[in-house]
């Protein structure tokens, strides 16, 4: 099993693996309340809703009492989470019991949020200093333009155009994991980095930033101030100019760092300059919890394992090499065939067909996307067959035992081994059997005992 | 279906709000006559304190998530507010700055719906017995319209469900249309919870909530209304399979009479369209069918010797 180690939800984690006091801190934004109840799975949020205007602990067992016996499991992680988030704070009655507690900075927040409602992280900027500010179809072009740059030159792939500014070390951090660099040789994409390529674009720039996070103290920023600052920016509206005299000087340098990524866009008019977040950014805290709207696909998959793809993205050019070959390419389509020898190399790389069938799934072209399935049954059985012939063989350390005495003693030690579930295959004419390697300390047991 | 649902909690909340002047202005009188604040009557105002942050806080718990807002006045219902209108226009997607906007806007069109209702009602018996019991049947279908546009237009839709805010009692003369709602929103799985603040329970919607798979809940202490509403009515649907929710009690299943519009213990009930009368007929009003006569019956059981 390959270990999956690349995962979204991570950036939560790293948020509650904060030291309680920074963690504290954080709460003293209404932002990061919001973003991380909005983080917490549907129970914990109904939970931390449920103790907003409750000022009195609750005990841990009245709490167990407002689930169903099947919710129970569900119930733990919901509390393990908030618990791990300081939003509920564990505190031991009199009776020993464990009683829970919102977080009173959270609650504060939250419950202004409520009676008062929320308010805009800051003020946009009048419409008469920022003259022509991009369409939101022009925002979203250069947010995805900026973002597939990025993740070309990230794989080093030979297509890239412009380079982004990021520094060749701080390149070289993001590359870690993804790629495995090579004496006098371009480097090759480890197995992480080619299930990275195959994720969406939200988990994509999680890791990105979660990577950028914790490679942040080196460049003498604050691990927190960074958090509050990516939370808070998700909460700015899209399109919108926001002036970047109102940021700190740390945020005004990591905002260089983030238009690199396509999360805003910088420009400068006659006096002043601004940015301009882009769906990137305010998606940011909706990716967080598992619900991501779906973005468009551009994929066609034929029963006779042809592949036409509505794209002009090099980007999904090199994603589609990963696992099939590509025949032509025009100007907006890409055409490729699955065969068993670009599978086979996808294999090779550690992909599995779960993933590659999947990828052929969530981005299938709208035309066949509402076709139930999207791609193929023949063409789906064909590369999950493909992967187990890899699989054909499987080894087992094993011990053979031959030369018994007497047709009883040789049929008592098949029965012991059948009932370990240790016998792997027997003969009994010439008396033989092959046992799995772990239970051979026990057959000798057996074996004495019979003597 | 299932895979145009989102993965997990975001839901689609159409909450329908009882604006009916008959029973608010039954309420005020309540309160200041008795001098003690009793915590089972509530103003109007008090009431929208409750309800107010109870829609943010459906708001806040998914940035996906959406809330429509119907009145049902005295003679008419409308939309009063749509969460996902704010986000198309000015207030971007951004989610935050929706607040204040949402209790403007709520209470700018409220206002600008009572103007509206109390003229149209102008030209109607202001005593007519229909006005103290609101508009259920009309505001549960514009519900269930909005939400069928929503589950039949885009590719990714929320999970919907309608929660009634209700204080009026049940107008039986809405019999037939509460009921065909009720069986359309069963059809087509969206869930009634049910939150009555008025004297009595209310036998309509005991029977929404039940057949269509909902919560029904009367609250004790209608002071305390908002908790009710965040424990209660705030769970989402997929979190409904994990948690604890008020059962009901005892459903009143009686009709009311398509003669008379009577509620009724019983009745008279044609054998071909199953309408239900308070009388015998000789003919269904409805579908047509002659019935037997009752003097049939001595034959009939003399027949059977």
């Amino acid at each position: 099993m390959p270990q999956v180690r690349i995962l979204a939800k991570n950036f939560m984690d790293m948020v509650a693996a904060l030291p309680a006091t920074k963690l504290d801190k954080l709460y003293e934004n209404p932002f990061i309340c919001e973003a991380v109840l909005r983080s917490l799975p549907p129970l914990a949020k109904k939970y931390a809703l449920q103790l907003l205007f409750i000022d009195s602990p609750i005990s841990a067992k009245t709490m167990e009492g407002w689930v169903l016996a099947d919710g129970i499991s569900k119930h733990r992680v919901a509390i393990d989470r908030l618990l791990q988030l300081r939003v509920f704070l564990e505190e031991i009655d009199r009776k020993k019991e464990s009683t829970y507690k919102l977080n009173p900075k959270f609650q504060g927040n939250i419950q202004k949020y409520l009676v008062y409602g929320g308010s805009l992280p800051r003020q946009p900027m009048p419409s008469n200093v920022t003259v022509r500010l991009p369409t939101s179809v022009d925002l979203e072009t250069y947010a995805l333009e900026q973002w597939e740059g990025f993740l070309l030159q990230l794989i080093s792939s030979s297509q890239v155009e412009k380079l982004t500014s990021f520094s060749a070390s701080m390149m070289k951090f993001f590359q870690r994991g993804l790629l495995s660099p090579r004496e006098n040789e371009a480097p090759k994409l480890t197995e992480n980095g080619f299930q990275f390529l195959l994720m969406d674009t939200n988990a994509q720039l999680w890791y990105i930033i979660r990577e950028y996070i914790s490679t942040a103290e080196g460049r003498g920023v604050e691990q927190m101030d960074l958090i509050s600052f990516l939370l808070e920016l998700s909460f700015h509206t899209m399109g919108e100019a926001y002036n970047l005299n109102t940021l700190t000087d740390i945020q005004r340098s990591v905002i260089k760092d983030l238009a690199n990524l396509g999360l805003v866009k910088l420009q400068q008019g006659r006096k002043e300059s601004w940015f301009i977040p882009t769906k990137l950014a305010t998606n940011l805290s909706v990716s967080l919890s598992d619900s991501s709207a779906r973005k468009q696909g551009f994929v066609v998959v034929e029963t006779n394992f042809r592949m036409y793809s509505y794209s002009t993205s090099k980007l999904h050019c090199e994603i589609l090499r990963l696992f099939s070959r590509i025949e032509y390419q025009l100007p907006n389509l890409i055409v490729g065939a699955i065969t068993k020898e670009s599978l086979y190399n996808a294999f090779e790389n550690g992909i599995t067909s779960d993933q590659i069938i999947s990828f052929l799934q969530e981005n299938a072209h709208p035309r066949v996307a509402e076709r139930i399935p999207a791609v193929p049954e023949n063409v789906t059985d064909q590369i999950r067959l493909w992967e187990n012939d890899r699989n054909r063989v499987e080894m087992a350390l094993a011990h053979v035992y031959e030369d018994f005495p007497s047709k009883e003693v040789f049929e008592a030690t098949c029965d012991f081994a059948r009932d370990m579930g240790g016998l792997l295959w027997e003969d009994t004419d010439k008396k033989r059997l092959v046992i799995r390697g772990e239970y051979h300390q026990d057959m000798k047991d057996f074996l004495r005992r019979q003597k | 279906m299932a895979s145009k649902l989102y993965t997990d909690d975001v839901s689609l909340v159409v909450v329908l709000l009882d604006v009916n002047p008959f029973f608010w202005g039954g309420a005020l009188k309540k309160t200041t006559t008795t001098t003690t604040n009793s915590p089972s009557v509530l103003s109007f105002s008090n009431f929208l304190n409750h309800v107010l942050p109870f829609l943010n806080s459906i708001l806040l718990l998914n940035q996906l998530n959406q809330v429509v807002v119907i009145a049902s006045g005295a003679n008419t219902c409308g939309y009063i507010y749509d969460s996902s209108e704010t986000n198309t226009s000015e207030a971007g997607v951004g989610g935050s700055g929706r607040m204040p906007d949402l209790c403007e806007r709520v209470l700018g069109s409220l206002e600008e719906f009572v103007v509206n209702d109390q003229r149209t009602g102008w030209g109607a018996d202001p005593t007519a017995a229909n006005a103290a019991s609101g508009m259920l049947s009309g505001s549960l279908s514009l519900a269930l319209c909005y939400i069928q546009r929503v589950v039949r237009g885009g590719l990714l839709h929320p999970q919907p469900r309608i929660l009634c805010v209700q204080g009026s009692p049940d107008g039986p003369e809405q019999y037939v249309a509460v009921m065909n709602s009720i069986f359309s929103a069963q059809r087509s799985m969206v869930p009634i919870d049910s939150c009555v603040i008025g004297v009595q329970h209310s036998a309509f919607l005991q029977q929404a909530s039940y057949i269509t798979g909902g919560v029904y809940l009367k609250p004790q202490q209608l002071d305390g209304l908002f908790q009710y509403l965040s424990m209660v009515f705030a769970t989402d649907l997929h979190s409904r399979n994990f948690i604890q929710l008020p059962k009901p009690v005892g459903v009143d299943f009686r009709a009311s009479c398509f003669c008379h519009k009577k509620t009724i213990d019983m009745g008279y009930v044609c054998s071909v369209c199953l309408s239900i009368f308070c009388k015998q007929h000789k003919k269904c009003s409805t579908c047509g069918s002659e019935f037997n006569h009752p003097h049939l019956e001595p034959i009939s059981t003399s027949e059977q010797k």
